[in-house]
């Protein structure tokens, strides 16, 4: 898998129209045609294309990914210099979105809660990140001066963008618990433990939430692509360094190293969050736990 | 964090001193009262330097500002445009404009204790020049191909050789693509410029490069020993502040509240359209200056398609409503352009231009007329040998400015007299890919430059599509821009820069449309705030009430 992403982002960046070195030079520079002719030779793309594709499989084997052609600093630094606030965001945002979907999720008994959840849910879903960073910063910062607005100075300045990342998340998770959380509701288990005088708080912890986090659970890769999506903006709306920023920055300025390394690590996340979610499930289920 | 309630209390009382001081002050910042030594200024700023942080290599104009506060340059260019000394004290020009001869400040040194001397120059001016350098600015500032060599008289004297003459030359000295680095760094790190750093980014500058964090933010760090401050200057010795912060805030929203929030200090770049919310909150102070260069402008490409033809060139001129539509978008802050060049270019601006191409569609019409675009189609555009008269407009998939509602307005306003624009916007490498190979019709942009010689840059035949977008190819344009590039008597080049300018609109070749300015809002806790030609904040002599 991570070898096919690798070759399928190759070709497509390949594939796809406009020199590195003119998107890099840009409308305003005045080099030379014997610049731009140095530029090309020194990035090796004056070479053929098999051979760059081959250099490039044999490198990414060592795990040496190059030099950014743009930053002209070592892809493995760009990358690794980024990752951490990254990580704290998408990490706050994940533990955000977990606990708004289950404070909602349990909340919403009767009918007219659970209309209004799922109204919460369609505006958190459908409102663009974009939009709802802004409402936010324009509310808390601006308004009420309860976060600053930009950078990565502390713990204040992550809440507003971890908040923006996670509600759109929330929004799914908290649909899909609420709908798990139903149907188990009229499974026969939950009749013969209100029979055993279980109350509703420990029923819902012991055994309903347990059940119905099943489904969430194999949601995780597809909230880590939403997370990655987002974070690309985000945090250039709020001004904070993170891998988003270098993705996207890598894609419009055809970056060939940092984008090939951001797709491989992608893939290799990808691959480690679904054999974690294998692991997890039998824990969790204890149907899927092998009888050996 | 920063926005804690004393601050709040202490921009309170300073706001409070700016209002008492506002009757009294002439300047366009000051407000903050007597100077006050140390804390942080942070300035947003719109776009991330990261990648550009070499000056000798960069052609962004974001580094030139940031890095300005780093590097120091041999002469000054004061904001009406005169050339006043700087690292150098004082020059002579040979007759034939071909030698430069600097003698050198005494006593300055670069941030990491090496001296700033004829050698110092040399080894900067030898390093833009050389091709492993990979200049995309800075060398054709120095003259490109007319830059021939620079030579140590002696300690304080330095001498820069020319092919032929090159007028444009003290002006580009003045920028900060040609500050000058520590030798040593040159000559140890010339690979890491470009990532730049601590102990890399070495200049001679008020301020030391500290830190920058990807992405995020720039942090310099005050030059205790900075003695050698640029002749227009309004103080002398070390700046201020301890510490300036640039932090990089993309979105014009958020640039427009963090100055009222106090996240920041200064706002950069400011979108003409928040102007009006932000006058009406008395703790800023709000600065717009429009920028010297060429004006945004579409360039009409003489190479193929309809516009070949004059007459649909000047058909599209004043078939366009320039006027409302920029008052439309812009919320009235921008005037609209008459010239390729802004007024605020030093000596070269023809103000004779202005109302002489008013919006007319009847003459549009008849200029179609006579082009022979008679019949219309079922839609309402005009045919000519079963050809609908129809133009591509290249674009990137994400203009600035609001680019997008001026091209809407034109669109709309070409259709009534049967001219068909197409929208075409690309992703930047498809855009670059069609650019370089000349299939537009139609492409867009702004060059701001302080300097008449950007007309070369923009009509000289050889320098077509970059950034000759037009294709002109013109003898006698050509013999008035190399003339005048090459002329050291400032009323010839003058009159020459009228005469292209001219050329210009009767040509139809490049239709400038509105004259941007670059908008700075400041908290009044900020005195002492400066502006360059082009508006960029100068910081050296500004201070923070905050202390």
């Amino acid at each position: 898998m991570v070898w096919g992403a690798a070759t399928l982002s190759f070709l497509v960046l390949h594939l796809v129209p406009g020199d590195p070195v003119d998107i890099m030079l840009g409308v305003q520079s005045t080099a030379t045609e014997a610049t731009k002719d140095r530029m090309h030779h020194e990035l090796g793309l004056d070479r053929p294309l098999i051979l760059q594709y081959l250099d490039y499989l044999g490198r990414v084997v060592r795990l040496d990914f190059g030099t950014s052609y743009r930053l002209q600093r070592p892809v493995v630094d760009v990358i690794g210099s980024q990752l951490m606030p990254t990580l704290q965001l998408a990490g706050l945002a994940i533990l955000i979105a977990v606990l708004i979907a289950v404070i909602i999720a349990v909340l919403s008994r009767g009918p007219l809660a659970r209309s209004i959840a799922s109204l919460l849910e369609l505006i958190t879903i459908s409102s663009p990140t974009f939009w709802t960073g802004l409402l936010l910063l324009s509310i808390f910062s601006f308004q009420l001066h309860w976060f600053p607005v930009a950078g990565g100075r502390g713990f204040g300045a992550l809440v507003l963008p971890a908040v923006t990342l996670a509600l759109p998340v929330a929004g799914i998770l908290s649909q899909v618990l609420r709908h798990d959380l139903e149907v188990v509701g009229e499974q026969p288990f939950v009749d013969s433990a209100r029979a055993r005088g279980l109350g509703h708080f420990q029923l819902l912890t012991r055994h309903s939430l347990r059940h119905a986090s099943l489904p969430v659970v194999t949601l995780t890769a597809y909230v880590v692509g939403n997370l990655l999506g987002g974070a690309v903006i985000v945090e250039q709306l709020f001004g904070r360094a993170g891998l988003g920023r270098v993705t996207l920055e890598a894609i419009s300025n055809r970056d060939l190293p940092v984008v090939m390394a951001l797709v491989i690590f992608a893939a290799v996340i990808f691959v480690v969050i679904n054999l974690v979610v294998d692991a997890l499930t039998p824990l969790l289920d204890p149907r899927m736990r092998s009888r050996a | 964090m920063r926005t804690s309630k004393r601050s709040a209390a202490l921009l309170a009382g300073a706001a409070l001193a700016a209002v008492l001081l506002a009757g009294c002050s002439t300047t366009s910042s000051g407000a903050a009262g007597d100077p006050v030594d140390g804390g942080t200024i942070t300035l947003a700023i719109d776009q991330d330097p990261g990648s550009q942080l070499d000056i000798h290599v960069t052609a962004a104009d974001i580094s030139a500002l940031v890095l300005r506060n780093v590097f120091d340059s041999l002469v000054v260019q004061d904001s009406d445009g005169t050339i006043k000394p700087w690292l150098a004290t004082k020059w002579e020009i040979s007759d034939d404009g071909t030698e430069y001869t600097f003698t050198l400040r005494d006593g300055v040194t670069f941030h990491d204790g090496t001296k700033f001397d004829a050698a110092a120059v040399k080894a900067n001016f030898d390093h833009v020049a050389s091709p492993d350098t990979k200049s995309q600015y800075a060398a054709a500032l120095l003259g490109g191909d007319a830059y021939k060599g620079t030579e140590v008289i002696d300690d304080h004297t330095v001498k820069v050789t020319l092919n032929r003459p090159f007028a444009p030359f003290l002006q580009g000295l003045s920028t900060t693509y040609l500050g000058f680095y520590s030798p040593k760094v040159l000559e140890q790190s010339a690979d890491k410029l470009v990532a730049g750093g601590k102990g890399i980014t070495v200049g001679t500058g008020p301020y030391v490069f500290e830190k920058y964090v990807d992405g995020q933010e720039i942090d310099l760090k005050k030059n205790p020993d900075y003695d050698w401050a640029p002749d227009n200057a309004t103080h002398k010795g070390a700046a201020r502040p301890d510490e300036l912060r640039f932090t990089i805030l993309p979105d014009n929203a958020v640039r427009a509240g963090v100055v009222g929030s106090g996240d920041a200090d200064i706002a950069g770049n400011v979108s003409p359209t928040d102007v009006s919310t932000l006058k009406g909150d008395p703790d800023i102070q709000l600065n717009a200056t429009e920028a010297p260069g060429l004006p945004w402008s579409i360039f009409l490409n003489h190479s193929h398609g309809v516009l070949a033809d004059k007459n649909v060139r000047l058909a599209f001129q004043r078939g366009i409503d320039i006027d409302s539509a920029v008052k439309a978008v812009y919320d009235g802050q921008y005037d609209r352009a008459w010239s390729v060049l802004g007024p605020t270019t030093p000596n070269a601006y023809d103000a004779s231009l202005e109302g002489t191409w008013k919006y007319d569609p009847a003459l549009a019409n008849k200029l179609l007329d006579e082009a022979g675009w008679t019949q219309r189609d079922s839609e309402g555009y005009r045919i000519k040998d079963g050809q609908r008269l129809s133009a591509k407009w290249l674009t990137t998939s994400a203009p600035r400015e609001d680019r997008k509602s001026l091209a809407d307005a034109f669109q709309a306003d070409l259709k009534k007299i049967g001219f068909e624009l197409i929208p075409n916007p690309e992703d930047s490498g498809a855009y670059i890919a069609d650019l370089m190979g000349g299939s537009y019709d139609i492409i867009d942009w702004s060059f701001i430059r302080p300097e008449g010689d950007i007309l070369r840059l923009h009509l000289y035949s050889k320098f077509a599509p970059i950034q000759n977008a037009s294709y002109v190819n013109d003898p006698q344009v050509d013999e008035w821009v190399t003339t005048a590039a090459a002329s050291t008597d400032a009323d010839e080049r003058k009159e020459l820069y009228a005469k292209v300018q001219k050329w210009a609109i009767d040509d139809a070749a490049i239709v400038p449309v509105y004259v941007p300015k670059y908008i700075t809002a400041s908290s009044t806790s900020i005195g002492g705030l400066r502006y360059d030609i082009n508006g960029w904040p100068l910081l050296y002599d500004a201070w923070t009430a905050k202390g």
